[in-house]
């Protein structure tokens, strides 16, 4: 297995210089990891649970995995998954996903012991400004497994979370019972099954001028309509935003997790991923300022503002 | 014609090598250029003291580290230039960034060379998404050489290349002949620049690129072009997506290459999973994974029976065997690429395992297993390759 191994102090490393990659992620490691519990929760839709120790500790909620698949011979990427739940202390971490294809398919296939090989924790986590009290995570199906780690990181931090979760129906619907009891939930759906009848971005009006910040995952389109949102929230509502002082102080640069800290509203991006390290720039998206930003190393969490929505290509 | 395989390893006197090319650019000065830089940092083994004799220059004779237990094995490779690898396992362009990205996950030191990403002479922001997919046996990809230019490229990168013992060579992408010389220009002297290898065969950029892999002249003259502008040792890709790849290989090597490697992704497309459109933002992409392997085969098979320099070959290596296949079809070293997202370790372990190969055959280096599987003499022109159209 390899880590990270003990390093001579008085000799050079073999890395960029600290100033270089300061903003390099803390040490991606690559891990072997048992499966200990793997559920159908929903139609078509798993939660399974790791034991992998050395992973989990400094992960953070938005950060993901990149996992290889058992199927060498045909499959040869790995498959990346968001932290659906951290537990630091037990070691253990949690995957949401739906079967969609031959990869995740075989995942559903493990049994308890069974081991597979992350890679992680990867990319940049979801920043809350440590003055934000009122926390709004936003969901759009399978965004759920991007936010619902959030949602434990906040309560724990004794923020109170409202969680707006969107689907097709009632079956696409997460169930409450493994959400935090601290969360308020408030589900949409299409056909209106479950509660109200349309998009989760409706429920947004009643709540963002409670929120000091926002979070969100899900599909495209969603994401369009909230960082819409989000840009006119100021205007529309009048609400000052966290900490901006007017004139003085050095201008902080897009993309830097104080930069991030004080956007309303952070989404958590998806894109198809090769390496998931940064090296092979596949799962770019592209950024207000025309520079492509890679989902897996500046990502996957951006501020709603950093997004060049309409594509930019 | 009788095929000469020129492969030398630091057992053969360096002084005898490729008469072809020195005819050609006797304007040229010999090689001057460092070998390999002196490691700044302490030997990372560990634990593996397995693999201390092939990292170790060829040159340096350090008897005494050696277990006494193992028989060492020189599985340095010479690819002209003082561009000397200290084994054959390359890791290739596009699929490890520029040797950072995997940060302690890798240990890079362990690498014959490094191949970083495409560069291009101005920054390019590359293709729209989705950019990868994956297809049976292989991925698909269509970056579009996104990359922050050469300059920036050197900014960042070099000072931290220049401390590595592994070599690193940049792939060099261009729309013209002017480009492709201007980018070899600036990297020429650059400390921590061990070679260039000329991407001329991106499929997926829509000026530029393809055509030069395409035909032999314009093959040949990007690359004499190229040996003009630059003492680094200069390796040439070689794109797939040809009728018969042979004439290009050779004047390519008629031209000063120093190495040619083979093959670049075949050309292919995905469709969307409503199948309303291509998948890809590109629509074209290029093919790698275990899925290319038989064609990357039989080029390299076709190709090192006609050219005098070194031939490394990639395509699909996700085991030993598969190095040990290119070997055996002329390969003196090949890149693994596309296998290393799935297992960034592979490399690495492909280094030990051919050195336990090497050992469990009775062998003190690896140049015996090149070419076994080659006819004795040339055999006739390929016919089976299909025309590739942009």
């Amino acid at each position: 297995m390899t880590t990270t191994r003990a390093r001579d102090p008085s000799q050079p490393t073999a890395r960029a210089p600290a100033s270089r990659l300061a903003r390099e992620p803390a040490s991606i490691r690559l891990a072997g990891a048992e499966l200990l519990d793997s559920r159908e929760i929903l139609p078509g839709q798993w939660l399974q649970a790791y034991r992998a120790p050395g992973l989990v500790a400094g992960a953070r909620a938005g950060q993901f995995v990149h996992v290889r698949t058992g199927d060498y011979s045909g499959l040869v990427l790995r498959r990346p998954f968001s932290f659906n739940t951290i537990d630091p202390v037990a070691g253990t971490l949690t995957i949401h996903f739906r079967t969609v294809g031959r990869g995740t398919e075989w995942f559903t296939r493990l049994r308890p012991g069974d081991r597979v090989d992350m890679l992680g924790p990867l990319g940049r986590p979801f920043e809350v400004d440590p003055r934000t009290r009122h926390i709004l995570l936003i969901a759009g199906g399978l965004g759920m497994a991007g936010v619902r780690a959030l949602a434990d990181e906040a309560i724990r931090d004794g923020r109170q979370v409202t969680l707006l979760f969107g689907g097709a129906g009632a079956r696409d619907v997460y169930p409450s019972s493994l959400l935090p009891d601290e969360v308020e939930y408030v589900v949409a759906t299409d056909d209106g099954s479950v509660g109200h009848r349309g998009f989760v971005t409706d429920l947004v009006a009643d709540y963002e001028a409670w929120a000091d910040q926002a979070f969100a995952c899900g599909p495209l389109p969603m994401l369009r309509a909230l960082a819409g949102l989000a840009a006119s929230r100021r205007r529309r509502l009048g609400v000052a935003s966290l900490g901006r002082k007017r004139g003085g102080g050095r201008p902080i640069p897009a993309g830097s997790a104080q930069a991030r800290r004080r956007a309303f509203l952070q989404v958590s991006m998806e894109q198809n991923m090769g390496c998931a390290v940064g090296a092979c720039l596949g799962c770019v998206v592209m950024s207000t300022a025309g520079t492509p930003q890679r989902v897996c190393r500046e990502g996957p969490v951006f501020a709603s503002d950093e997004i060049a929505w309409e594509g930019g290509w | 014609m009788k095929a000469r395989r020129r492969v030398v390893t630091s057992r053969a006197a360096p002084a005898k090598r490729r008469p072809t090319v020195r005819r050609i650019k006797s304007a040229i000065l010999p090689a001057t250029r460092r070998v390999l830089p002196p490691a700044p940092v302490a030997p990372t083994q560990g634990g593996n003291g397995a693999t201390q004799r092939q990292v170790s220059p060829p040159t340096a004779g350090r008897d005494g580290n050696r277990p006494a237990t193992d028989q060492a094995v020189d599985l340095s490779v010479d690819l002209g230039r003082g561009l000397v690898l200290a084994n054959p396992i390359l890791v290739a362009s596009g699929t490890f960034g520029y040797g950072v990205e995997y940060g302690d996950v890798v240990d890079v030191q362990r690498l014959g060379a490094i191949c970083c990403k495409g560069t291009t002479l101005r920054p390019r922001v590359g293709n729209p998404t989705p950019r990868v997919t994956e297809t049976p046996g292989g991925m698909l990809n269509s970056i579009g050489l996104q990359n922050p230019g050469v300059d920036a490229v050197i900014d960042k990168y070099a000072s931290t290349w220049s401390r590595w013992r592994v070599p690193v060579i940049v792939n060099v992408a261009g729309e013209s002949i002017a480009d492709f010389t201007e980018v070899a220009r600036r990297l020429d002297g650059v400390p921590g620049v061990a070679g260039i290898e000329l991407n001329i065969s991106c499929p997926n950029v829509g000026k530029g690129g393809i055509q030069f892999a395409i035909d032999a002249e314009a093959a040949g003259a990007v690359t004499a072009a190229v040996r003009r502008a630059t003492e680094l040792p200069l390796l040439v890709k070689l794109s797939p997506n040809v009728a018969d790849v042979r004439p290009i290989a050779r004047a390519i090597a008629d031209a000063g290459a120093d190495a040619l490697t083979a093959i670049n992704t075949l050309s292919g497309i995905a469709v969307a999973t409503g199948r309303e459109r291509p998948l890809l933002g590109n629509i074209y992409g290029g093919l790698s994974g275990p899925a290319i392997k038989p064609v990357a085969l039989r080029i390299v098979y076709e190709v090192s029976q006609v050219v005098d320099i070194p031939v490394i070959a990639i395509g699909g290596v996700t085991e030993l065997a598969d190095v040990l296949d290119y070997l055996a079809v002329g390969a003196v070293a090949v890149q693994v690429g596309t296998a290393i997202f799935a297992d960034p370790t592979l490399p690495a372990r492909l280094v030990e395992e051919l050195a336990a190969e090497c050992r469990r055959r009775g062998l003190d280096r690896h140049a015996p297993l090149i070419g076994t599987a080659l006819p004795k003499r040339a055999g006739p022109p390929s016919s089976k390759g299909v025309e590739y159209r942009p």
